[in-house]
């Protein structure tokens, strides 16, 4: 395979799946305090619960972006320095 | 309605099976003849009489059968072994290799007209992302006791109430998004084609989604399963 081919995967493989990650997590949160709003408390405490999950959805959403981006950094680092150390030594 | 011929279903209907006309049937016999079920079955025999065909007996010389899965099991297991080491994938490659392999079968045939995805069905996709989420948790807690729990929570005390929402709204995510993605993409795939083929069939309009679908296809089964690695090599490593 070309090295254009593999970069493409590569990228496409750690980064294609960003956007439904962060949405899973978001719809997760909001589902989470609908539950707890209409099932647990039975309504009486809406729309708070299901306002505080959409918030902590968000923000799990944005942990795992960064978290995919921290994980590609790290490997590529970790690749550079293997290199640098072969062409060293 | 989306696939208008669907071979098997043809045959099990001459025979005199109850085929669904919905997407889930109400008596076992029905669910057993749903056409997510029978393509399953269709692709596991596929899988099961090639390799049985081309790995047979073998030989020190591979011939041209024997040479193709020797690079693909040779480039799975590399691409294994570099995101989480040799010990754990020598432990989970036939697991991970089944699905890689079951995945792209899967997504690939629905390209053929007559047949179907097993994968356009969220019930598959979400069985096979339900198989990877218990076994990550299993590698934590075998790795880790009890303490893989703790990092749920965060790494302060008074962070607890805070972290430990978010860590679970995104570990339930990856049930969410790794089963959805995979359908919503197969599924995508396959109406676009059937409309496609309703619309202008005659003038080749489905090629260029063809050749789209086969992309698609083998970087989903791909993602899949890089996930699984991912996942299962983080659940490993965590909680220092």
């Amino acid at each position: 395979m070309s090295d254009l081919k593999n970069e493409m995967i590569d990228l496409l493989a750690n980064y294609g799946h960003i956007g439904f990650t962060f949405v899973a997590c978001i719809f997760v949160g909001l589902g989470g305090g609908i539950l707890l709003d209409q099932k647990v408390f039975n309504g009486r405490t809406a729309p708070w619960f299901t306002f505080i999950g959409l918030a902590f959805g968000i923000v799990a959403g944005f942990k795992t972006l960064l978290q995919i981006l921290w994980r590609v950094k790290d490997k590529n680092d970790k690749n550079n320095k293997n290199d640098g150390k072969d062409d060293r030594g | 309605m989306e696939h208008p011929i669907l071979f098997i279903s043809i045959i099990l209907e001459k025979l005199g099976l109850p085929v669904p006309h919905d997407f889930v049937g109400h008596t076992l016999l029905e669910k057993l003849c749903e056409p997510y079920m029978t393509y399953t079955w269709l692709v596991m025999i596929f899988l099961i009489v090639v390799s049985k065909m081309t790995l047979g007996n073998l030989e020190m010389v591979p011939g041209s059968g024997q040479n193709f899965w020797e690079i693909l099991i040779g480039g799975m297991d590399d691409f294994f072994v570099e995101n989480m080491g040799r010990e754990m994938a020598d432990a989970l490659f036939p697991m991970l290799s089944t699905f890689a392999l079951y995945i792209a079968v899967g997504n690939l045939i629905g390209l053929i007209p007559g047949l179907m995805s097993p994968t356009s069905s969220i019930n598959t996709t979400l069985a096979l992302t339900i198989i990877v989420w218990a076994t990550h948790h299993v590698i934590g807690l075998r790795a880790h006791g009890l303490k893989y729990y703790k990092h749920f929570m965060g790494p302060l005390w008074w962070l607890v109430p805070l972290m430990l929402p978010i860590e679970l709204i995104s570990n339930i995510a990856r049930l969410v998004s790794l089963s959805v993605r995979l359908f919503g993409n197969i599924m995508a795939k396959e109406t676009l084609l059937a409309i496609l083929f309703m619309l202008a069939g005659a003038f080749f309009a489905p090629l260029p989604i063809m050749m789209l679908g086969v992309l698609v296809s083998l970087v989903q089964a791909m993602v899949f399963v890089l996930l699984a690695v991912v996942y299962c090599a983080q659940a490993q490593e965590h909680a220092h």
